[in-house]
């Protein structure tokens, strides 16, 4: 592609956006795994939950959206604003957008910040911001495509390198998730119910959740990787073919494998089996990632001894590897049996988090500030420090969260010679892993040690350099450049200079993964059968079940037992779909740090949990649950219970309209009934305070496919 | 199961069948595309972000 001199066009690429980015991300960052290491170290000792804002029920949806959207969103963002522009030959299509883009991205995760302590959520994973918050990601997000595709479209190189595909696919699917996972009902400016309820709710969650992974924490750094990884080691991609077979294999195979979170669940059978098989075709595409990665190096190894920051890369694209692999095999149902609900699943989540995204998002930004700032880096030993200290964490990490959660799995479903439960109490299995927990706790401070390393060094390297805001380039207009190449065309570059027809292919590949699984779940009515005597919650126990989702109790307790023997021995009858029809959100978790609570009504006295709310460890001798003397004391806000019925209603939960009109009466009535059975215990307490709402909901769950 | 799935919703086999048949097309379509691609194309596409003069400081080992 030789052009004259004169026809060259000047320009100058915005470096001032890329580093607003990249200095968030570290920001960020820090603060994230700050908060893990906070969480974690609240799962060995319990005393570390700090008032009502800081127990680990709030706490982790901070950590979790922190790492994910601030620090590894800031860091797609820094790194989409930097190649982008270079692949174009252009600047960011509006500077202000770049800024809207910027400011906006971090309002939001201000907003996270206060209020998830403040226990505003929604409960869905990864996507626990109030409506308000989804607007304005909403509005933000559009800001960033109408700037990527300015910039496309004001391009000066007219082929789309594969980088920008990558882009293109995680700026529509992204919308499109975010969009569909987000239709809730207004209450009040914070809080709303899901229009979805149970397990229609929970399909939507993960498939939201699953792509979230693919398309927020994957294709982006796929992206970066094609685009950094040559400049890092200065030599082009192994196999620009691979690279694009695996773009479309990826985009259109990942969609579909979001059931797999959703294994022996209430899920319908067909729905299972089809996240179990696309999981499985998955790995594919994923290693095809991995290889070409992995084989740009080749013959450049001495490279990597040399040099820390293709270091960081090789352990980054080694872990995705093997956090992809492992994915696919914990979608078998036999592994899922033991792996779910357990550390397992933590400790294959934070290989991609820590080993892919964290150490991708570290060279990159020891790659990006020394050009950026017109510098060397200060301390290239600190670096080396970095790397070392950060893959060590790794390992502390994520070797004892496997060997907890296989430990946990087993000992779960160990049955005595007699046919019992070997540990029928859950809390024997929780004590075993404090050990494995401490560990883990330990690996993520290294890792965080290391992050602060890195902002130390970065912060000296930019106070010694200069910030080239406006780097001055030049390049032919696009126009001279077909006009140059007008007759050699082939047929089959035709979608890579057309960014449209790109973008509407990706959704069209991401669409019909979607609409296969959603739609039948949705429409068919025997899919999730309903079941008699199942009814809507009284005013009092919704007021609970609000409660229980502000304290972010799904977070540790899962409320769906499987269809295994060792689950119905523990906990009662495996769960039915139909029990969830009017679960506005579904609660069924993801984790089981405690017990599953599905068939907890009537388990234990009204008193038992007074006493264990105020002081679990007085119930439960050794238990690692957060005191929540806090709801002993407030009272509960009836104001709204009116409103939150009446929705509910408005949804298609059956209540009367003499039930919502009389919400408040018929609450007082029975709190006072639940007053009085703990008065006959001596616990003396007002009918008005949370607790007696939360007993309230506790003693309901699952009790409904029992009653005659 | 999944039979009493398929028989369950009106046209749900045809809607299979249709999703299949785009799953398999559409690869076939890019296995091709693949085959048949320009190799001095490649070359170029390569290339592309190594064509820049800013690789400047080189320190960072």
């Amino acid at each position: 592609m030789s052009t004259n001199t004169t026809s060259l066009e000047q320009f100058y690429y915005d470096n001032k956006i890329v580093r607003n980015f990249s200095l968030a991300t570290i920001l960020w960052g820090v603060i994230g795994m700050l908060v893990g290491v906070i969480i974690a170290t609240q799962l060995f000792a319990p005393s570390w939950n700090l008032t009502q804002y800081g127990t680990f029920g709030r706490l982790r949806p901070l950590h979790t959206n922190a790492v994910i959207f601030a620090f590894v969103g800031n860091a797609i963002f820094a790194g989409v604003y930097y190649s982008l522009q270079r692949l174009l030959k252009a600047r960011m299509y509006s500077d202000y957008l770049s800024n809207f883009h910027f400011w906006g991205w971090q309002l939001i995760i201000v907003g996270a910040a206060v209020t998830l302590p403040l226990g505003i959520t929604t409960s869905h994973e990864y996507a626990e911001l109030e409506w308000p918050f989804d607007i304005a990601i909403t509005l933000v997000w559009v800001a960033f495509g109408i700037n990527m595709f300015g910039t496309i479209f004001k391009r000066r190189e007219r082929h789309l390198y594969v980088a920008i595909w990558f882009y293109i696919a995680t700026f529509i699917t992204v919308a499109v998730l975010h969009l569909t996972n987000s239709v809730q009902l207004p209450i009040s400016l914070f809080k709303s119910y899901y229009v979805y309820a149970g397990v229609q709710d929970a399909l939507i969650q993960w498939w939201y959740g699953h792509n979230a992974v693919a398309f927020f924490l994957t294709t982006p750094f796929l992206g970066m990787m094609y685009y950094f990884l040559p400049k890092m080691a200065n030599r082009p991609v192994y196999s620009y073919r691979l690279s694009i077979l695996h773009f479309w294999a990826l985009i259109f195979i990942y969609i579909w494998a979001g059931p797999h979170h959703l294994l022996y669940s209430s899920l319908p059978d067909w729905a299972q089996s089809l996240g179990v098989v696309f999981s499985i075709m998955l790995i594919a595409p994923s290693w095809g990632g991995m290889i070409n990665g992995l084989l740009t190096l080749r013959g450049a190894w001495d490279q990597v001894r040399e040099n820390t920051i293709l270091k960081f890369m090789v352990v980054g694209i080694t872990s995705y590897g093997m956090a992809t692999f492992e994915g696919p095999m914990l979608s078998l149902k036999n592994i899922n049996a033991i792996a779910h609900f357990t550390d397992w699943i933590v400790a294959h989540v934070h290989v991609g988090a820590l080993g892919w995204n964290g150490f991708l998002t570290f060279a990159m930004l020891y790659w990006l500030f020394p050009r950026i700032f017109q510098t060397l880096i200060y301390s290239e030993k600190l670096v080396k420090t970095h790397f070392w200290i950060g893959t060590i964490g790794i390992a502390f990490y994520a070797i004892p969260m496997y060997i907890s959660g296989f430990t946990q799995g087993m000992m779960w479903k160990q049955f005595t010679a007699e046919g019992t439960l070997q540990y029928g109490n859950f809390l024997d299995t929780t004590l075993q892993l404090l050990p494995m927990h401490m560990m883990r706790a330990f690996g993520g401070t290294l890792y965080l040690t290391g992050a602060i390393l890195m902002a130390y060094n970065l912060f000296k390297t930019m106070s010694k350099g200069t910030l080239l805001a406006n780097e001055k380039a030049e390049a032919a207009p696009l126009a001279i450049i077909e006009e140059k190449q007008h007759g050699d065309e082939h047929w089959h570059h035709w979608i890579e200079k057309r960014p449209i027809q790109l973008l509407v292919a990706s959704l069209v590949m991401i669409l019909i993964g979607s609409l296969v699984e959603l739609v039948p779940t949705f429409m068919v009515k025997s899919n999730v059968p309903t079941i008699e005597s199942v009814k809507p919650y009284t005013s009092l126990e919704l007021e609970g079940r609000d409660i229980y989702i502000r304290e972010g109790c799904v977070s540790c307790h899962s409320q769906l037992v499987r269809p295994f023997r060792s689950e119905t021995e523990r906990y009662g009858e495996f769960s039915k779909s139909g029990e969830f029809v009017y679960d506005h959100p579904f609660l069924w978790g993801s984790k089981r740090t405690g017990p599953d609570l599905h068939r907890e009504g009537g388990k234990y006295p009204d008193s038992w949990h007074y006493h264990h709310m105020r002081e679990p460890s007085s119930m439960s001798p050794g238990s690692i649950m957060p005191n929540y003397a806090w709801l002993l004391d407030q009272s509960l806000n009836t104001s709204q219970t009116q409103d939150k019925l009446a929705a509910m209603k408005k949804l298609g939960v059956p209540y009367s309209t003499q039930e919502v009109s009389n919400a408040v009466k018929d609450l007082t009535t029975q709190a006072k009934a639940i007053q009085a059975n703990l008065a006959a215990e001596k616990i003396k307490v007002s009918e008005d305070k949370e607790i007696i709402a939360l007993i309230a909901y506790l003693q309901r769950l699952g009790t409904d496919i029992s009653k005659k | 199961m999944f039979k009493q799935f398929i028989s369950n919703i009106p046209g749900a086999d045809n809607f299979m069948i249709f999703s299949l048949l785009t799953f398999f097309t559409f690869f076939v379509l890019v296995g091709i595309y693949l085959i048949w691609m320009d190799k001095n194309h490649l070359a170029e596409m390569e290339q592309m972000p190594l064509n820049e003069e800013n690789n400047k400081p080189e320190n960072s080992k």
